[in-house]
């Protein structure tokens, strides 16, 4: 059914004003899409709905709203408390940078809290459209096997259950509002090596394939989703999953002696050699991503930030520098953005013993979108 | 094997040793080594084994490694070679004299040592500078050989326990011999203080001399007389200064360990799973006791893995013995067909002062950086 957004008025000057049609009850989804209007009044939003009918037929509703907005207005960014769990001390997933990529946005002022969106928990309807009965069934209720567990990298418990389930309903809901505003960030995110029916190295389910699945099909026609996956590790789960699909393009840029080293074959591998620098890593996205939007025009891109490539990280073998980071997913944001395509990222894989560094490193995606929201008059 | 079937198990095995190293460095020369010599807490000498030519390399170890703290600020990974150049056969044994940037080495064909100038600032290359007349054996045989850890340059070597002698480096002068008739062949020699030393015989008997006198040298038998068997021997000065153990392993498996003050009696032993076909006769075991943990050793030779035992939990009667750790890597890494053969760890060593930190070379070409996590204090369980 439909869900419309309650607006809130705040302040004594608000009044909200709604004009619905009878349309309502018989719509399958909407999505709205935000204009803000240049008129001195920057409290006056001009709101576009579109209701689609079973029958394909569109109605557009218009209304206004003259007070501020209860959610923010700036970049949305998609955290959950529960995107963590606890694991035994000297495990090497450094599970403490999620709420510490929060916490040095909000300290450093890159964002406030009325940014922060919270995702649901991600029901297994919708962890089915992409990973097996089975699997979900034995990972749900810990029958995980030990060799499973394993490959993993984690051994099984109801907390890492969670706090994935959480992750994807994350990632899922970074998509929803990107399509409605543009662009949206999680502060987790990028579990790209996670199969249909089974996981791998650090990563249970797969949520960039959910949420690409869930945005593809849930629209009347089917929406062209790009997935870019510039973690320094092939996304071989994603690929993996959309390798018959023509609605989802993959594009992953890795490192070819990287983890996995039996790769999978996405739409567009790019397999870059052990200690590539900033200036050439930064061509090879160049050299790609534009013409990559130019020919598949996608509705949606998923773009997984990953750190990974920088110098610092114990795991790839690249030797990007924080300003090369930022350089990348500054443009990767903006030349998607530029063509009006709506983008929701991700934070992909950091491997580092030093948890304060490694969230910085997180950050800088956001830091960057929060660039491009500002620049791009978002 | 399928090339996908072997890069599944390499990629389980990545992400097994996420958990069970706390790091670990894979490099992979251009030629195996046999060698693996510290010659400071940074560097390291290889060198290969050939029957001609040979490149002796002096490599630096990533700093990245070797931080303690701001491990993330290190850029670099790599193995820098810092000093190389050749040798004319291959290099069996090679011994750093401490405290100079002299290398002394042994081609295992004949007794004779070659000695080498290490390089400095100025230069980066790797010199042959002299050579050490060594006592001639029948059949001739290579030598084994240690260096004095502390006072001129010196160094203890020999072939079989007849010839071992101690030799001054600048001078070629001979300051020393062992006084005993046995001529039975060395598999290892080396210090156990400034004048004592240990001399190991592939028949498994011990000798045990002080290079200030001329008084015959302590003799522990071989614990066993089964003549098809050859032994290798490490003795170590721990935990007490004052007592010293010598650990002794047989190509068949059998461990066991004296106390040098005691060498008639037998400590403790064990026997190790040894597999069928066994060991590669091109390639020496080596058994080292950990120069900081207690009680620990390491074993390698058999196989393309590392053991490390805790010798603690082993008693007077032998029992099959589990290792606290295995270092799987050159076995899993190391890409075999059927027709191949396996691959070897033909050198290991422990770094001087890191509890945790081991070398290790295969007969591949690969060389290996490790910093293993104890699985008993893996979960945070109280250390035995």
């Amino acid at each position: 059914m439909t869900c419309i957004k309650r607006l809130f008025s705040k302040g004594p000057r608000s009044k909200v004003a709604w004009l619905i049609g009878e349309a309502l009850t018989s719509c399958r989804c909407f999505h709205a899409e935000l204009v803000r209007s240049l008129s001195d009044d920057l409290n006056k939003v001009k709101y576009f709905f579109s209701l689609e009918r079973r029958s394909g037929c569109i109605i557009k509703l218009t209304f206004f709203i003259s007070q501020v907005r209860h959610e923010s207005s700036a970049l949305p960014v998609v955290h959950h408390s529960k995107y963590v769990c606890d694991l035994a001390p000297n495990h090497r997933f450094p599970m403490g940078k999620f709420p510490r990529v929060l916490q040095c946005l909000l300290r450093d002022q890159v964002i406030t809290e009325k940014q922060v969106w919270v995702p649901e928990i991600a029901s297994k309807d919708l962890l089915s459209c992409v990973h097996t009965e089975d699997y979900l069934d034995n990972f749900i209720n810990g029958k995980i096997s030990e060799q499973e567990q394993r490959r993993t990298g984690f051994p099984w418990s109801e907390g890492i259950v969670r706090r994935c389930r959480y992750e994807t309903g994350g990632t899922v809901l970074a998509a929803e509002v990107a399509l409605q505003r543009g662009l949206a960030c999680s502060t987790a995110g990028g579990t790209h090596h996670a199969f249909p029916s089974y996981g791998s190295g650090f990563c249970l389910l797969n949520d960039l394939a959910v949420a690409a699945k869930y945005m593809m099909d849930n629209s009347p026609t089917k929406r062209k989703v790009l997935i870019v996956d510039l973690d320094v590790h092939q996304g071989d789960g994603t690929a993996f999953i959309f390798k018959e699909e023509p609605s989802v393009f993959t594009f992953s840029v890795h490192c070819g002696k990287n983890f996995p080293l039996r790769k999978q074959q996405s739409d567009l591998d790019i397999s870059v050699e052990d200690g590539l620098e900033d200036k050439d890593y930064l061509s090879t996205v160049e050299a790609h991503l534009p013409w990559l939007l130019e020919t598949f025009c996608p509705d949606l891109v998923l773009y997984d930030a990953g750190v990974d490539p920088h110098w610092e990280d114990e795991l790839g073998r690249l030797r990007l520098t924080d300003q090369g980071l930022y350089q990348r997913d500054l443009f990767v944001l903006k030349t998607v953005v530029k063509r009006g395509v709506p983008i929701a990222a991700v934070i992909g894989g950091g491997y580092s013993r030093d948890i304060d560094r490694l969230a910085l490193r997180h950050s800088i995606v956001h830091r960057a979108a929060t660039q491009v929201w500002r620049e791009c008059g978002m | 094997m399928e090339d996908a079937e072997f890069d599944d198990i390499l990629d389980d095995w990545f992400i097994e040793s996420l958990k069970t190293y706390k790091d670990l460095h894979v490099y992979q020369l251009e030629h195996p080594t046999q060698v693996l010599e510290w010659t400071s807490g940074k560097t390291v000498c290889v060198a290969g084994y050939s029957q001609s030519k040979n490149e002796i390399l002096e490599l630096r170890l990533p700093l990245k490694l070797l931080a303690d703290e701001n491990k993330s600020l290190c850029a670099e990974r790599d193995f820098k070679v810092s000093h190389g150049g050749f040798t004319d056969g291959p290099v069996r044994c090679l011994i750093h004299i401490p405290g100079t940037r002299c290398a002394v080495t042994n081609d295992g064909l004949s007794s004779d040592l070659q000695v080498w100038d290490l390089g400095g600032e100025e230069s980066d290359v790797i010199r042959r500078t002299g050579s050490i007349k060594g006592k001639k054996s029948a059949p001739e045989r290579g030598s084994r050989i240690a260096a004095r850890p502390s006072s001129a340059p010196q160094v203890l070597h020999g072939a079989q326990i007849s010839d071992v002698q101690l030799t001054e480096l600048a001078s070629g002068e001979s300051l020393y011999k062992l006084e005993t008739d046995s001529a039975d062949p060395l598999s290892s020699l080396q210090f156990v203080s400034d004048t004592v030393f240990l001399a190991g015989c592939c028949n498994g008997s011990v000798y045990v001399a002080d290079t200030r006198t001329s008084a015959p040298p302590q003799l522990s038998h071989s614990p066993s007389s089964d003549k098809s068997v050859i032994w290798w021997t490490d003795g170590a000065a721990r935990p007490h200064p004052s007592s010293c153990r010598v650990i002794r392993v047989s190509s068949s498996g059998q461990v066991v360990i004296s106390d040098l003050r005691n060498l008639g009696g037998v400590g403790c032993q064990a026997q190790l799973d040894v597999q069928t076909p066994g060991r590669c006769s091109q390639v020496d075991v080596k058994v080292s006791w950990a120069p900081t943990l207690d009680d620990c050793v390491s074993v390698s030779g058999f196989s393309g893995v590392v053991q490390i035992y805790n010798t603690r939990l082993w008693g007077a009667e032998p029992q099959e013995a589990r290792p606290l750790f295995e270092h799987r890597g050159h076995a899993v890494s190391s890409q075999q067909t059927d027709d191949s053969v396996p691959t070897f760890v033909t050198s290991h060593i422990w770094h001087p002062e890191r509890p945790r930190t081991l070398l290790s070379a295969a007969s591949d070409g690969s060389v290996h950086v490790w910093d293993w996590v104890d699985p008993d204090r893996q979960g945070g369980s109280p250390t035995p």
